[in-house]
């Protein structure tokens, strides 16, 4: 990661909602490197969306400032960043050719007719869309006409490309593939990607790095792989894929960042304690993803090592879902847990019934402790 | 949809036919004795005899030029000062947040035609007359001398006009703007268009169904207007509506009538056609 090319400090934006205040985006500081794919992730109502028409000059922050590529864009325009948006609805405009359109930019520069339209015609051939310069956008399919909304943006050469749920009007297929094209867009032209979305696999895919956001805050910054594997918060790990969430009190903490946990069923374990943990926390919840949840048989199970949680659990129900098993068990106490086990071997013989007793374990890092 | 409902969506020529007959009696036909009478001669008491003569529409394009050409330019001027007053209006009403905002300001906007359109004229000879009030206020501040000659004159017809259909202009322009999508001023301002390039380049062009419109049903009134030309506009201000109207009057003279009338008709059919290709071209 070379230079910081946008940067967030500090940025509150509060809106006038029939009388009240509200905070749309509370005290946010981010970073984001020179070239890098980031994902701005949350549900509807996060404050994500506001966070980039911040970026973009739609909107002024209550306070804070920002600064790209180390200038500060307080007072300035949208149209004197070196920013460009692609539109959720894509905005194109509709009495404008797909040509005059991508072309409307580099006007604004001031770059004469002739060099507009080769420019035009090399971004619309960028985005694979060759000779649909002279149609208007509602003649163009949805994926077409996000293709040309992202040539119209790159045509700018922007320090900065701004993206706003731009796949989220595509069907599904669709829209897979051009998660990987704007991923090998985004490294062939080396310009840094913001990237606006509530689908966490979209975010996990392609992102280089996710900020999570909820309800205006900023919960947890990171690779996809850290923030699956070591959510910070209850919201991020229950945002983020599947979690069994299970209720324990903390009765002591470890230096290698490690606590001993006690459940409500006498079960005692070591767990990750998770940076954000508050430090006078006594009752904890404990994440586990379900795919880290091993089963196995009491005959030849492997005997207990340090590191690895075991515990005598009850097969409550089996589904079969294809690539893997789901089961959820009892593990005592009324505690249930649910397991995804892969389909690995030639014919169903791993395979558990309900009823059976087993032993589920867990390396002792899958499991993470959280403030409620 | 019932088989009985389809039927009515497929041929219910039937649903225009009333109006059509309507139309046919007393539009098509009138229409066709006033083109027919315009072609005749003038006899005893100003009504139409053979043989035919083109001699009317000479006088039209000859002497009558002058009303003809005055009267084109001032509903054009009105035209021009009613979308210049009327558009911001209409702008800052449909992007008033509140809905009740919009609505009694809509309401405030055709509040005026709850008065007779005579009175309201009559109203205005009271205010611009030389012992009216904006004289009267004028002389008493002692910013002029004398009154101002503000009645009797095309000032005051274009006053007058401007008044009664600015509404006509706000209307359309306001449903436009309501319909626009300002997304696409984010996305002009994301560009590097500037306010005035964003209006000019995005704004202006997908309201002008609303500005045509507009302009459409302020000029076409505006060029045959009689009523306020003859109550503030005097001789200075005559327009070919009064023209007209005097020549079916007792020392009139039908015939010419009846080429003004065609004329005017010409001119009014020219605009609308500027309508109809600004309107395609808008939509492409």
């Amino acid at each position: 990661m070379s230079t910081a090319d946008v940067q967030l400090i500090d940025i509150v934006k509060e809106f006038d909602s029939g009388g009240e205040r509200v905070r749309a985006v509370d005290s946010v500081s981010i970073e984001i490197a020179d070239g890098e794919f980031f994902a701005l992730l949350g549900p509807s109502g996060c404050g994500k969306t506001t966070t980039l028409r911040l970026i973009a000059g739609f909107e002024q922050p209550t306070r804070g400032r920002i600064l790209i590529r180390g200038r500060a864009m307080q007072g300035i325009p949208a149209y004197h960043r070196p920013v460009n948006t692609v539109f959720q609805d894509y905005a194109l405009f509709p009495h404008l050719t797909v040509e005059k359109n991508i072309m409307f930019g580099l006007q604004m520069e001031g770059v004469d007719k002739r060099e507009a339209q080769k420019r035009a015609q090399e971004s619309l051939e960028m985005v694979r869309l060759p000779g649909v310069g002279g149609r208007k956008p509602h003649q163009l399919s949805g994926g077409q006409q996000q293709r040309v909304a992202l040539a119209r943006a790159l045509v700018k050469q922007p320090a900065v490309l701004l993206l706003d749920e731009p796949l989220g009007a595509l069907d599904l297929k669709l829209r897979k593939n051009m998660q990987y094209e704007l991923k090998a867009l985004q490294r062939d032209v080396g310009i840094t990607f913001i990237y606006v979305t509530h689908d966490q696999e979209e975010a996990i895919t392609m992102a280089d790095r996710i900020a999570i956001m909820n309800a205006g805050e900023l919960l947890q910054v990171g690779s996809p792989k850290e923030i699956y594997e070591q959510p910070n918060t209850h919201f991020v790990a229950d945002f983020i894929g599947e979690t069994n969430f299970i209720a324990g009190e903390l009765r002591g903490r470890a230096d290698d960042g490690y606590g001993a946990v006690t459940l409500a069923n006498g079960a005692q374990l070591r767990a990750r304690l998770a940076a954000s943990l508050a430090a006078g926390s006594r009752s904890v919840t404990l994440a586990i993803r379900p795919e880290k949840i091993a089963i196995a048989r009491h005959e030849g199970a492997p005997a207990a090592t340090a590191g690895i949680t075991q515990l005598e659990a009850r097969i409550i129900a089996q589904q079969y879902i294809g690539t893997d098993t789901r089961y959820t068990v009892d593990i005592g106490g009324g505690i249930r847990l649910v397991a995804r086990v892969q389909n690995t071997g030639a014919i169903a013989a791993d395979t558990f019934a309900e009823g059976q007793t087993a032993l589920v374990s867990w390396s002792d890092s899958s499991a993470t402790a959280l403030d409620h | 949809m019932s088989s009985r409902w389809r039927r009515i969506r497929e041929t219910g020529f039937f649903l225009a036919l009333p109006t059509t007959a309507w139309l046919a009696l007393f539009f098509v036909l009138p229409l066709a004795i006033v083109l027919f009478v315009s072609f005749m001669s003038r006899g005893r008491g100003g009504v139409a005899e053979l043989p035919f003569t083109l001699e009317h529409y000479q006088r039209s394009f000859g002497i009558f030029s002058i009303i003809l050409w005055r009267s084109i330019r001032l509903a054009a001027l009105t035209t021009v000062i009613c979308l210049l007053l009327g558009y911001p209006l209409a702008f800052f009403i449909s992007t008033r947040r509140r809905r009740l905002a919009r609505h009694i300001s809509l309401f405030l906007v055709i509040l005026p035609f709850w008065t007779n359109f005579l009175i309201r004229t009559y109203s205005w000879r009271i205010l611009l007359g030389e012992a009216g009030l904006i004289n009267g206020f004028l002389l008493h501040l002692g910013l002029i001398g004398e009154p101002l000659s503000l009645l009797n004159t095309q000032f005051a017809v274009l006053i007058g006009l401007v008044y009664g259909f600015l509404p006509f202009m706000v209307l359309p322009i306001y449903a436009s703007v309501e319909r626009f999508n300002f997304r696409y001023v984010d996305a002009a301002q994301d560009l590097g268009a500037n306010d005035a390039r964003t209006f000019l380049r995005v704004v202006l062009p997908l309201t002008m169904p609303g500005v045509l419109a507009g302009c459409a049903l302020v000029f076409i009134p505006s060029v045959g207007a009689f009523v306020t030309p003859d109550l503030l506009g005097g001789t200075k201000g005559l327009m070919i509506g009064n023209l007209i109207n005097n020549q079916f009057g007792g020392s009139g003279n039908m015939p010419l009538g009846s080429a003004l009338s065609i004329v005017m008709m010409a001119v009014v059919m020219l605009s609308l056609l500027v309508y109809v290709f600004g309107n395609r071209r808008e939509r492409g």
